[in-house]
């Protein structure tokens, strides 16, 4: 089988392009479909996300190259231009479009590089094209592989480890501080874009409650109506120490010019709040909480700065095992396709098997008519001629068609190709060849086994030239 | 009596405490440097384990084979590898629960200071307690609350490091998942108020059942035991743990404040046995000591006796002398509370 990978990525398209050519819901099935259309044994998977799309086929070898249909497919269903897929389309083969899938897995062609989403996001799409029985036996091992070569590389080189954006951080930051978070309270101040991306991964904690101020009130009233997975209030802006003291955790993002929580201001309130632990996350630029409150008992103060810094470190260290993934990514891709070709020579070889066996049948059941009616004093004599063309015949029946590919004309070196392979896959070496040549006058029988007499001789040629 | 065999199994539980916390340190490491801490989990796992099963199998042979009585605890010795057994199951079990896996980085030298304490409990400083004439029932209570009480107070004060260390690489603002083996700081101090609540519990059922045996009789520590040196001490211990048990929701005693206070009470308790052994229970009313000689109703305890007595002597050296010290240092803390401990150093 030929496995074959078209990708369009953030790589190499632009946000719009990926757009117009994303398949998503029920156009997924419709592409399954379409790649599959008229090809009962070709086998397809579809990955789209927002930042790729990539189709995946795997086809009988024999098939012609599927690179200009794939193209054509993906641009008449998208309804884009040829000339626009061609220019950005990426096309891969066998071991290559493996090792690609493995890469897309672990991670490593993702925009955040690691990220796990993709992983699941793999998984799907694999699962899709089982439940459409589009995925056979070759796309099933292949995509298997991927799942497990993905997991298996994200455990040992750790590529998958540490936060990348400012809200995971502040997520882990607040783990360590806190064992259990519906009874505690958070409070954001402030309802700028830097806060709604943050809470939104706050908020994935399921605080007790989640507070909203700010100076325009109307705003955090917006932001509280896209929070519909936690217990939202919005109070006003003056009740900034009520809510400082009932707080556990705090994040401010406002746009003011001077801090707003000062150590002046805090100080006060911390035994109102009883000296619990209050963990605070100041995003904002100028920062809203004077540096000095984050020197008060039990305070935590994390700023954009503290916070950026673990992001870049992660990044840094995912950068560092990119070499060491690459590595293992490969040797996987290579036992795969060897794995595939391995199954694919196993079916040949029981077709092969399947074909010879049946010209024998045919053979020995046709000697055996011609015998029915022989004179039982002739039948030694006959019976020896009947054995001898049925080799003849037979001999000539398996070596008809691979000798007839053999074409003195062709250019390309297929012929030397073919040539090196009848010698290693028969045993034949030179001299071999010059001690036993094959008899002359020995000619092909044609298909249907119309054999000439073995007394005729014909002058039928192999298109080497060579008496066969 | 002393027993080799004891002594033998204690330096390998000593030396199997210590590869366990190599183990555990270099686990941290590599988690520190931004690795797996799956590698090594299962050695470190197998060495606790050999701890426990090997210090449960001396325990019980102590009490079968050598004491050949049914109450285990007739010795020092007998105490230190009761704890030493329980804070290794202890830690197993909370590291066991997920999230405490850091625990064992802080517990493991405490586990093998324990062991190389009941080495010294075992061999120099061995004595049995002179319990000949008191009701065992009481004894028995006694004894094991007061060991059991210093097992949790040992485990809050393990915990209150733990918190401090968490507490400080947070302030530091480091990357969480240096930090992301040990608990979380509430978890932490959770685990601090849960095991000094226990063991203030068990001390004061100690104290009480102290107080029963030290007034059972004329020949305990006289008329003025009640400003004795070791009553006076032992309980200031159990008022700082009071502290730190009722204290904790007002406004001062939380977070740090409250870890470093579980600290200091088992500093504090084994302060005050140090104290306690090295002065003898001079009540002041008398300005002498009560009844100073121990009862010695057998040859064995005549025995021990004299190895103390000989033990104390400064005209030992400098190696007796640094051994003493040791001993004392690691002695501290349980025989604040034995009350019914005789009145001669023990040991040191």
């Amino acid at each position: 089988m030929r496995i074959v990978m078209l990708s369009i990525s953030h790589r190499t398209a632009s946000v719009d392009l990926r757009e117009r050519i994303a398949i998503a819901g029920e156009r997924l099935a419709a592409a399954i479909d379409g790649l599959r259309s008229g090809k009962p044994l070709a086998e397809a998977v579809v990955l789209s996300t927002c930042n790729r799309t990539e189709l995946y086929i795997a086809r009988p070898a024999q098939d012609a190259s599927p690179h200009d249909e794939l193209c054509q497919f993906l641009a008449r269903f998208s309804n884009v231009s040829m000339k626009d897929i061609a220019s950005v389309a990426v096309i891969r083969e066998q071991e290559e479009a493996i090792a690609h899938l493995f890469r897309v897995a672990t991670g490593l062609e993702s925009m955040v590089l690691g990220e796990p989403q993709i992983l699941g996001q793999v998984k799907q799409a694999y699962e899709k094209s089982q439940q459409m029985k589009a995925a056979g036996p070759v796309l099933h091992r292949v995509f298997q592989q991927a799942i497990s070569v993905a997991k298996q590389v994200r455990h040992e080189s750790g590529i998958g480890e540490g936060r990348v954006s400012i809200g995971s951080v502040a997520v882990d930051f607040a783990s360590q501080i806190f064992e259990r978070f519906d009874d505690k309270v958070m409070v954001a101040v402030g309802a700028g874009e830097m806060a709604k991306i943050t809470l939104k991964h706050l908020q994935a904690l399921k605080p007790a409650k989640l507070w909203l101020t700010n100076r325009t009130r109307q705003r955090a009233e917006d932001l509280a109506a896209r929070m519909p997975s936690v217990s939202c209030g919005v109070r006003g802006f003056d009740e900034l120490d009520n809510l400082l003291v009932e707080a556990d955790i705090v994040l401010t993002s406002t746009g003011a010019q001077q801090p707003i929580i000062t150590e002046a201001r805090f100080k006060p309130l911390i035994r109102r709040r009883r000296s619990r632990p209050i963990f605070i996350v100041d995003i904002a630029v100028p920062r809203d909480v004077e540096p000095a409150v984050g020197n008060l008992s039990n305070v935590y103060l994390y700023n954009i700065d503290d916070l950026q810094r673990v992001v870049l470190k992660t990044h840094e260290t995912r950068s560092a095992q990119v070499d060491q993934c690459e590595l293992m990514v490969r040797e996987a891709a290579r036992s795969c396709i060897a794995a595939v070709q391995h199954r694919d020579v196993g079916h040949l070889i029981r077709a092969l098997r399947e074909r010879l066996h049946a010209y024998a049948k045919a053979e020995r059941e046709r000697t055996l008519k011609r015998l029915a009616g022989t004179p039982i004093d002739d039948l030694p004599e006959a019976f020896a001629a009947a054995m001898d063309e049925h080799d003849h015949r037979l001999v000539n029946k398996i070596l008809h068609l691979p000798l007839s590919q053999l074409d003195p004309k062709d250019a390309n070196g297929s012929l030397a190709f073919a040539a090196e392979a009848l010698r290693q896959l028969f045993g034949l070496d030179e001299k071999a060849a010059d001690a036993d040549p094959l008899p002359a006058g020995e000619g092909v029988a044609d298909d249907e086994g119309d054999a000439p007499a073995p007394d005729a001789p014909r002058a039928d040629k192999s298109p080497l030239g060579r008496e066969v | 009596m002393t027993d080799t065999l004891t002594t033998i199994s204690l330096i390998v539980l000593t030396v199997l405490s210590l590869a366990a916390w190599f183990v555990a340190l270099r686990r941290a490491r590599r988690v520190a440097a931004g690795g797996d801490a799956a590698p090594g989990a299962n050695l470190q796992s197998f060495l606790v384990g050999l701890c426990i099963a090997l210090g449960g199998g001396v325990f019980v042979y102590r009490a079968f084979a050598v004491h050949q009585r049914w109450q285990p605890l007739e010795a020092h010795v007998d105490g230190l590898l009761l704890i030493g057994v329980l804070l290794a199951i202890t830690v197993t079990y909370l590291v066991k629960r997920g999230r405490m896996k850091g625990l064992s980085l802080f517990a493991l030298p405490f586990l093998a200071l324990t062991f190389a304490w009941a080495v010294c409990a075992s061999w120099w400083t061995f004595r049995e307690f002179n319990q000949s004439e008191l009701h065992s029932v009481w004894m028995t209570v006694h004894l094991t609350s007061v060991y059991g009480g210093m097992l949790f107070f040992l485990m809050a004060a393990i915990a209150g490091g733990m918190y401090l260390y968490v507490q400080r690489t947070l302030h530091r603002r480091h990357d969480p998942a240096a930090t992301r083996p040990f608990a979380s700081l509430e978890a932490i101090e959770t685990l601090i108020v849960r095991t000094s609540a226990l063991g203030f519990a068990l001390l004061s059922l100690g104290l009480v059942t102290g107080l029963v045996i030290v007034t059972g009789g004329p020949t305990r520590l006289g008329p003025g035991w009640w400003y004795s040196p070791k009553v006076v001490l032992a309980g200031a211990s159990w008022l700082v743990y009071a502290v730190v048990m009722n204290v904790r929701h007002t406004t001062h005693f939380r977070g740090a404040r409250a870890a470093w206070l579980s600290i200091a009470g088992l500093v504090l308790l084994l302060a005050t046995f140090g104290i306690a052994t090295a002065l003898p229970a001079i009540p002041a009313s008398q300005g002498k000591i009560p009844n100073s000689k121990p009862q010695i109703t057998n040859k064995s305890q005549k025995k021990n006796a004299n190895q103390s007595k000989a033990t104390a002597s400064p005209q030992q050296g400098p190696l007796f002398g640094s051994i003493g010290l040791i001993g004392a240092c690691l002695e501290v803390g349980i025989w604040n509370l034995e009350l019914t401990c005789p009145e001669v150093p023990c040991g040191s």
